[in-house]
């Protein structure tokens, strides 16, 4: 088994110099992090700035090619059974949902507690039903994900993640592809789970769940952490040149 | 411009006709209907009148007089020609209706084989062609590339005369990696099973095994639903299954028992079948019989010798018993020969004419014979045999047989549609998005569970519409099989055209059963799509 030296300390997500290329592009030039239990984190930066990438190299979505990436203990590494693990353990919630068209609601949630987690299917189906409530969506478990709006197949998507059980919930852009009037259903989901004891790590442009839920705010331009604070420090008192210029971008209108 | 303004009164706009949408529409209908019909009408007068010119004899009936409706009465006439291979029993006295649907129903052959071995051929190399190796996906490209950029008549005769009929001739059958699959001149030779009377007894016994799965799969549910927790009740169904069916091969083994047998002269001292080898052994000095062969190639022993030893069976044609007596035979590796005779009256007669050493047959005709000074020596049996083929002469017996011409239409449409195949299974998997797979991935599935779970059944129907069109493809592509001299639909169909100048209603009949063969595909198919059809609304 893999050594769990920090299991059982407070930093749940270590990253070191993380690298990564695409071909001659450096998409991220060096980004340390470190997160600790139960906290919730949001990045933000302009476009093609890395923040997505970033996220998706914890998870082995983008493969790092420097650096090095520790969650809860387990190093990722070429080792596929470590990427299992370390995705068993983190959940993540997509800007398209990519929910499973072809399965139903509750199927879609089941499908990996029984095939990853093995759990019976009368235990992944009580869990399904259970999150499906949580995310305020109980009478669609039977219908198909082409049969909802779009806020409701992101909630689905949620349930879906949070089945597994996971320690660290990643959210990349998830209320970016959502009609405005859809966006609060998601969001208040995304609050609520925030306080309940998750550790969050959400790439958004929601200055509104910024500033009211995140213990940090990082701001990603270029393939680096430019900044991270507080919220309050971050909005209020931007120390960088680049992130003034953002903020004031983003918060003019 | 003016005319489409509202007028000073308030009213709609008139529009003049030729610009209205929706008497245009009607009128396009029209025009095209009209069309159709006049077609249709051109073409029934051509084809009447054609046959008024190609003379009576072509609507001749039965009581010499001509009509229309008398137009496929020829199909009750005598064929008189020979057709190599059938599925069905056919003699050239049969009638010319026979012969064509003995045509058709080796088309049918070529077609089922065909789809479903390009469906496997195809599926493996779409998805090797998306492989990480660059080996296999180098080697599946060219494949694709070969195959679909030449002629497919190039590739039948090419298969034919520059490869299955230069393979080696029957007495030096290649035998790729020791495998019992013989590849000659006279086409293929597979290893096939033999049904035992004894058959039928186990069969009902996995019927039982199937019911009793069945109930245990339902009370578990009932169990898993009142308790909430798994019960494994897959595993338990299929224990249950082969609770009844391995037992069950053994039970029919021993019921059948005594269902078949060998006669042997009384005095031989023969009483179990194994007997017959220790003689064997006796005659030809050695321990082990199945190092005969090396002792004639070694010099050890004289061909004549082995001759010597040989058992001779006496056996009806198409017997079970045959099949029994020589897979026994074989494991114990006696040599052996087999006289056939088309029934059980003349295999005795051949016995008590001294044919042979054996006379192998059912029990009960055993028992009905009673051959004088002889004993039944029973033929143990189980409820499938092995049938490995074998020369006998100048061919095999036993066994599957893939004639040279059936061969080359087969692998030779196999090879071609799988190409085309691969590419539809391709551009399916890569069809659905790289989403999915993200997905897949993120919430932990294995590479293995992300394709078997969300990317196929999902490429499915993509792959389905397109896969139907090759599969139509390729029934009809059968109709080359002509060119190799498999006697297909078509073949048959232009000999009957040949001898009875019953051109247009030949032409007719052939055009129906084609397109009857597609219509059952494509409604097979299209019920399929629509039951995976993805709900959306």
């Amino acid at each position: 088994m893999t050594t769990k030296s920090t299991a059982e300390t407070d930093e749940i997500i270590i990253c070191r110099d993380v690298h990564k290329w695409y071909g001659d592009f450096e998409a991220l030039r060096g980004v340390s992090l470190t997160v600790k239990r139960g906290e919730v984190i949001v990045i933000i930066g302009p476009s093609g700035s890395g923040k997505s990438t970033f996220i998706r190299t914890i998870n082995r979505l983008e493969e790092h090619q420097q650096g090095e990436i520790i969650v809860d203990g387990i190093t990722l590494s070429h080792d596929i059974r470590n990427i299992a693990e370390i995705r068993r353990e983190v959940g993540m919630v997509f800007q398209q949902f990519n929910l499973f068209p072809h399965l139903t609601v509750l199927e879609n949630i089941m499908l990996a507690p029984m095939n990853v987690r093995k759990w019976p299917r009368p235990k992944a189906e009580e869990r399904a039903r259970h999150w499906l409530a949580r995310v305020g969506i109980p009478e669609q478990a039977d219908k198909y994900p082409g049969q909802l709006s779009g806020g409701q197949q992101q909630r689905v998507a949620i349930a879906r993640t949070l089945c597994m059980e996971p320690l660290i919930l990643m959210f990349d852009e998830p209320t970016s592809a959502l009609d405005p009037e859809m966006i609060k259903e998601v969001l208040d989901v995304m609050r609520d789970l925030a306080t309940s004891g998750y550790t969050v790590l959400a790439v958004t442009h929601e200055m509104g769940f910024a500033r009211t839920v995140a213990d940090r705010v990082i701001f990603m331009d270029g393939g680096l952490i430019v900044e991270q604070n507080t919220p309050t420090e971050f909005f209020a008192n931007p120390q960088n040149e680049r992130t003034r210029q953002f903020l004031s971008q983003i918060l003019s209108h | 411009m003016t005319d489409i303004a509202p007028d000073a009164g308030g009213r709609p706009p008139s529009i003049p006709f030729w610009r209205d949408s929706r008497v245009l529409g009607v009128l396009a209908q029209i025009a095209f209907f009209t069309l159709v019909v006049a077609g249709l009408v051109g073409l029934g007068r051509n084809v009447a009148g054609n046959m008024g010119r190609l003379g009576e004899n072509q609507l001749l009936c039965r009581d010499g007089s001509s009509n229309f409706r008398c137009a496929f009465d020829f199909l009750r006439l005598d064929a008189q020609f020979e057709i190599a291979e059938t599925v069905i029993a056919y003699d050239p006295s049969d009638s010319y209706g026979r012969a064509l649907l003995a045509g058709a129903l080796n088309t049918a052959k070529v077609g089922f084989f065909g789809i479903i071995l390009a469906t496997i051929l195809g599926t493996a190399t779409g998805i090797a062609r998306l492989s990480s190796n660059w080996l296999i996906r180098t080697i599946a490209r060219w494949y694709v590339d070969l195959i679909r950029n030449t002629p497919l008549l190039l590739q039948l005769f090419f298969l034919f005369f520059g490869v299955i009929l230069l393979l080696p001739s029957i007495r030096q059958a290649a035998q790729p990696f020791g495998l019992p699959i013989f590849l000659s001149q006279r086409g293929i030779n597979l290893p096939g099973v033999a049904l035992m009377p004894s058959f039928t007894l186990w069969l009902a016994l996995i019927g039982v095994g199937l019911l009793a799965a069945g109930v245990v799969w339902w009370l578990l549910g009932r169990r898993e639903r009142r308790l909430g927790r798994d019960t494994r009740r897959s595993l338990w169904a299929l224990l249950m299954l082969l609770l009844f069916a391995v037992p069950g091969w053994f039970v029919a083994a021993a019921a059948g028992a005594g269902n078949q047998g060998f006669v042997v002269a009384a005095d031989a001292g023969i009483a179990t079948p194994a007997d017959v080898a220790a003689r064997a052994r006796a005659a030809l000095g050695v321990d082990d019989l199945s190092a005969v062969e090396a002792a004639v190639a070694a010099g050890e022993l004289t061909p004549e010798q082995v001759e010597a030893a040989t058992v001779t069976l006496c056996t009806v044609e198409g017997a079970p018993a045959e099949a029994n007596a020589a897979a026994w035979l074989r494991r114990a590796a006696v040599p052996y020969d087999v006289e056939r005779a088309p029934g059980p009256n003349e295999a005795i007669r051949a016995y008590l004419d001294g044919d042979c050493r054996l006379l192998v047959l059912s029990r009960a005709a055993l028992t009905a014979a009673a051959v004088p000074n002889s004993a039944i020596v029973p033929l143990p049996e189980t409820p499938l045999r092995l049938d490995v083929p074998r020369i006998e002469g100048l061919n095999f017996v036993g066994g599957l047989k893939l004639s040279p011409n059936f061969a080359a239409i087969l692998i030779g449409l196999v090879i071609y549609t799988g190409a085309f195949i691969a590419e539809i299974v391709r551009a399916g998997i890569l069809s659905v998005p790289r989403g999915q797979s993200e997905a897949a991935r993120a919430l932990g599935l294995s590479e293995g569970q992300r394709l078997r779970l969300v990317v196929l059944p999902q490429a499915l129907r993509v792959i389905i519409p397109p896969l139907t069109s090759q599969y139509l493809n390729l029934v009809k592509n059968s109709s080359l099989a002509i060119a190799v001299g498999y006697p297909d639909l078509w073949s048959t169909a232009y000999t009957t055209l040949n001898q009875s100048g019953r051109a247009i209603q030949v032409f007719l009949l052939v055009m129906g059963a084609y397109l009857s063969f597609s219509l059952v595909i494509s409604f097979f198919l299209n019920w399929y799509n629509r039951r995976i059809a993805l709900v959306e609304r």
